[in-house]
């Protein structure tokens, strides 16, 4: 009995081993192949290789100005509810984070500059983390999502009126291809 | 301004007559409180060397300057005066005091100056003009460039002898310095004079707020990506980070010990109150609530913490006890009260409360009592600090479209809007400090 169950072994072993040299060899006949084509390209080939960079990379650009594009979502003062229109805004954030699964989005929450400077960063963490949750909500993982609020210090008009105040009650994203 | 050790100047306290000596001249807290009226006249020239004739009039000034400063006293112009300075002299036996009280100075203010060898000497004589008696006098002894300092002192004897407390001329105010997308923590004597920019991170940072004793100031910074706590000594600039959790990290508030500090920190979702131990760095959580809580400040017996919060729908004032207990709101007038600040008698509580669509400070005594506007001016008040000695509050305030870090008297009067810092537009967040020794 003991004896079989070596012998099967062995044989089990042995099969293993063909098969790995059988691969390597394989292998590095296909290995000298590519190498072999890539020395020697043919003017056609050459063009053809140089296209598809070409689109690769303008479909990169593409890609990285739609995420440049987001627009900003706006609040109404000491408030950090989701307006219909921002609702309409992250639903498309969503979409297209949904389909691009190798960025990730930065939401930065931001004040009008009335008000306590602390009370307001609490505000725009609020506002932050209104737009993830509701981004979460549609599906987009919530590790793909960080949030940061700079209350009211970084307007993005300084005057003092209504429509500067208006124009920074917000929040901002900034969508990036993922760190390696 | 730099640390002068003790035996550089030694006071001569004159002999003063027992009826003035500790009387308290007046209430200066009483709504009815009329400025002390004072003249000051050139200081007389008691040395043999020409060097003393410049520093007559510096010295008249520099008094006039700070006592000014204090909001406490008119100083009489000198176009009033009556009184021959050649034929008079800085004594009481010397002085005419019909030729001041007829002009409506209650108290004249005389000093002499003399060199001996490389020192200055310099005395200083409060007069009661009405009464015909000297209040207090004092001279001083030290290098020429510690005469402000000697102003200085005099102007604390002087507050002492009419108001039975010192001044606040030791002490600093720290505030946040904008340019562009940069903020920087800064300090400044309490007369405006010696900017000193603290840090250096060319990045945002905020939030300067004074430990007790003075020796350390702590901030929110950006400069490592997130806003985290930290605490620097303002001299030799040696800073450690206290709070770094993912979220929020503010220090708001030194308990009156300098041994704890509230912080509201957003790493559970949901900013919230704690005690962070600075020995053990244990965190005590004191609020759990999904709605805003921000702003703790610690009242002065480190009993009860004042604190901002949103759970009524509008921010209003709460006030709870050090464990997160006994729970009441503080204000009720107005949709929007935030930054409380304790007086240091603990008392009162300042904060900044909208006011016809704008901010403005007010003060509320402790257990909601009197609701007081401070301010009035279009340009508002926001965060409030009060001085030591609780006579004082700093708070920003737009002027001339710029914000400002400014001073006014608790009774909402003498507004003095501290100097600029050269390329930097926006000054906030003004946090007072304790008495640092300075003189």
């Amino acid at each position: 009995m003991r004896k079989n169950l070596i012998t099967v072994i062995l044989v089990f072993v042995c099969s293993f081993s063909l098969i790995f040299i059988a691969g390597c060899a394989k292998e590095q006949a296909v290995k000298s192949d590519v190498e072999l084509t890539q020395a020697q390209p043919t003017t056609e080939e050459a063009a053809a290789l140089k296209e598809q960079a070409l689109k690769e990379k303008a479909l990169k650009e593409k890609i990285l100005a739609e995420a440049a594009a987001f627009q900003n979502i706006h609040f109404d003062f000491d408030n950090y509810d989701l307006k219909p229109e921002s609702r309409e805004l992250l639903e498309k954030l969503a979409d297209w984070l949904l389909e691009h699964g190798d960025f990730e989005a930065t939401i930065e929450g931001h004040c009008d500059n009335r008000g306590t400077a602390v009370y307001n960063l609490a505000l725009g963490e609020r506002r932050a983390e209104a737009a993830k949750a509701y981004l979460i909500n549609l599906g987009v993982a919530g590790t793909r999502i960080t949030t940061i609020s700079y209350g009211e210090e970084l307007p993005a008009d300084s005057r003092n009126c209504e429509a500067a105040w208006a124009k920074n009650r917000r929040d901002h994203f900034i969508v990036f291809p993922k760190k390696q | 301004m730099r640390k002068i050790t003790g035996f550089l100047i030694f006071l001569l306290v004159f002999w003063c007559s027992s009826t003035a000596c500790g009387k308290v001249y007046i209430d200066i807290n009483s709504p009815a409180f009329q400025k002390f009226p004072v003249a000051i006249p050139e200081f007389k020239n008691l040395g043999k060397t020409g060097a003393e004739e410049k520093l007559s009039v510096w010295f008249a000034d520099q008094l006039s300057r700070t006592l000014k400063i204090t909001g406490f006293f008119k100083i009489i112009s000198k176009d009033a005066f009556l009184e021959d300075q050649n034929s008079s002299g800085i004594t009481t036996g010397e002085i005419d005091f019909s030729n001041w009280s007829s002009i409506g100075s209650d108290f004249l203010i005389k000093g002499g100056i003399s060199y001996s060898g490389k020192k200055l000497a310099v005395e200083f004589r409060l007069f009661d003009t009405i009464e015909g008696k000297l209040i207090t006098g004092k001279k001083y002894w030290g290098r020429p460039e510690e005469k402000k300092t000697m102003v200085l002192k005099f102007a604390d004897e002087i507050l002492m002898a009419l108001t039975g407390r010192g001044g606040v001329f030791d002490t600093k105010i720290a505030f946040v310095g904008r340019k562009g997308n940069r903020s920087e923590i800064y300090t400044i004597n309490f007369d405006g004079s010696d900017p000193v920019r603290i840090t250096t991170y060319n990045s945002l940072t905020l939030l300067p707020r004074w430990s007790p004793d003075g020796s350390k100031i702590s901030f929110t910074s950006y400069k490592a990506g997130n806003p985290d706590c930290y605490i620097t000594n303002p001299i030799s600039r040696k800073t450690k980070r206290v709070s770094r959790f993912s979220g929020l990290n503010l220090l708001t508030s030194w308990s009156p010990d300098g041994k704890k500090v509230l912080l509201v920190l957003s790493k559970n979702g949901s900013d919230d109150i704690y005690i962070k131990h600075l020995d053990s760095g244990r965190l005590q959580r004191l609020t759990k609530n999904r709605s805003i809580d921000v702003s703790p400040m610690w009242s002065p017996d480190g009993r009860k913490i004042a604190f901002v919060s949103n759970r009524s729908g509008s921010p209003q004032i709460f006030v709870m006890d050090s464990e997160g207990k006994a729970l009441r709101r503080l204000t009720f007038e107005g949709s929007y009260n935030s930054s409380p600040c304790w007086s240091p008698d603990g008392t009162r509580i300042a904060y900044e409360g909208s006011s016809n669509g704008c901010f403005q400070i007010f003060s509320i005594g402790e257990n909601g009592d009197n609701p007081t506007q401070l301010t009035f001016e279009a340009g508002g008040g926001e965060s409030p600090s009060w001085s030591p000695d609780g006579r004082y509050l700093t708070f920003s305030s737009k002027r001339d479209g710029r914000e400002r870090i400014c001073v006014i008297n608790s009774n909402g009067l003498n507004l003095r809007v501290m100097p600029g810092i050269k390329g930097i537009k926006l000054f906030k967040s003004p946090s007072w400090s304790g008495h640092l020794n300075l003189y």
